[in-house]
């Protein structure tokens, strides 16, 4: 794979320890000389020194057709320029691109850049994720957040539990992709009794996600 | 209603064209991180100043983006004014947007953006050198 670093100080480093193997090609941009020649003394790699959403320094460093473009700079909308030029420019297929506020996940990604990083954005879906986890049920979202993929165990007291699949009237919007049957991995079908303390991998769309844990969690009427 | 004209960065430039459309009654809100640069603005400008860093799209959509007719970028900062006009295009569908870039280049990124104008200062300068320089041949 040919990967391009453009900017950054540690990060940078840290991602050209972790790809400078014989199977990748790495172009490291820098814009800052000292970091540069850092990088060169520590990873023994070239860094060309330039700002990385110049056209020159994208073609003169040989990023063209890469497959993959990371930038790492401090300042948001210079990230945004360098993958917006990488990709409209240079056909580098996935771009990724770091920012410091959170808002400009959704609205770079509006704009056309791959896959934006924000450790912000990442610390909030971690802390959402890790309050579901009291509920038991945890949340993967795939595919950009089109698709999500939910974790939940079956509990006694839920209007699901030691029922057949064709009993339940699953609705149409999801499915129930696997069930883990400590220790047994369960595929499902119409005549699959749902256990206490199964967990239920199910997919489904994001929009739908608030419905289907209310069908599944509905508690058994008595 | 789109009716107001936003000056995003008061140098020069901006500070000139917002004092003109002012003058000419028009409704204009003027962006600048700086309150110092609202210094150059003449006493003739009658329109809103205010004090903002655009790079924080919160900042934008505070400004009401949806009642802008017209926007004038012109910060020293090209991609930021990349940016900017992006913005203003894609998610608030403003119809006439003027950028000022001081890399040619940038032209390469605006493909699929036809509300955006560019403006390249090294391009008319280059131009009128090489009209005065044909008229002194004349000479």
């Amino acid at each position: 794979m040919k990967i391009v670093i453009a900017g950054g100080t540690h990060d940078a480093e840290y991602l050209v320890q972790m790809f400078n193997t014989r199977k990748n090609k790495l172009i490291v941009i820098n814009n800052d000389p000292v970091e540069s020649n850092l990088i060169l003394k520590r990873e023994k790699v070239a860094v060309y020194t330039g700002d990385p959403w110049r056209y020159y320094v994208l073609e003169e460093s040989g990023s063209k057709n890469a497959d993959i473009l990371v930038s790492l700079l401090d300042n948001d909308v210079d990230n945004y320029a360098t993958c917006i030029l990488a990709k409209n420019c240079f056909g580098i297929k996935k771009c990724i691109c770091v920012v410091n506020n959170p808002r400009n996940v959704e609205l770079y990604k509006t704009l056309g850049i791959d896959t934006v990083v924000s450790a912000t954005y990442l610390l909030g879906q971690t802390v959402k994720s890790e309050s579901s986890v009291e509920d038991l049920i945890k949340t993967l979202s795939i595919e950009n957040d089109k698709i999500i993929m939910v974790e939940v165990p079956v509990l006694a007291k839920y209007a699901i539990a030691g029922k057949k699949i064709m009993d339940i009237k699953f609705p149409k919007y999801a499915s129930i992709s696997c069930i883990y049957r400590d220790p047994t991995v369960v595929i499902p079908n119409g005549q699959v009794e749902l256990k206490v303390r199964d967990k239920l991998l199910l997919v489904c769309a994001p929009e739908d996600e608030k419905k289907l844990r209310a069908f599944i969690t509905k508690e058994k009427e008595d | 209603m789109r009716n107001k004209t936003l000056v995003v960065g008061c140098g020069r430039l901006g500070a000139a064209i917002a004092a003109e459309a002012s003058v000419k009654g028009g409704n204009v809100v003027i962006v600048d991180k700086n309150a110092v640069s609202f210094d150059r603005l003449s006493d003739t400008f009658s329109g809103y100043k205010i004090v903002a860093d655009l790079t924080d799209i919160a900042a934008l959509e505070d400004l009401g983006p949806k009642d802008f007719k017209e926007a004038v970028i012109s910060t020293g900062n090209d991609n930021l004014n990349l940016f900017i006009a992006n913005v203003l295009e894609k998610v608030y569908e403003v119809p006439h947007i003027y950028v000022r870039f001081d890399d040619p280049d940038k032209s390469l990124l605006l493909k699929g953006y036809s509300n955006i104008m560019p403006i390249y200062p090294f391009e008319l300068s280059h131009a009128n050198y090489l009209k005065l320089k044909s008229e002194a041949a004349k000479k």
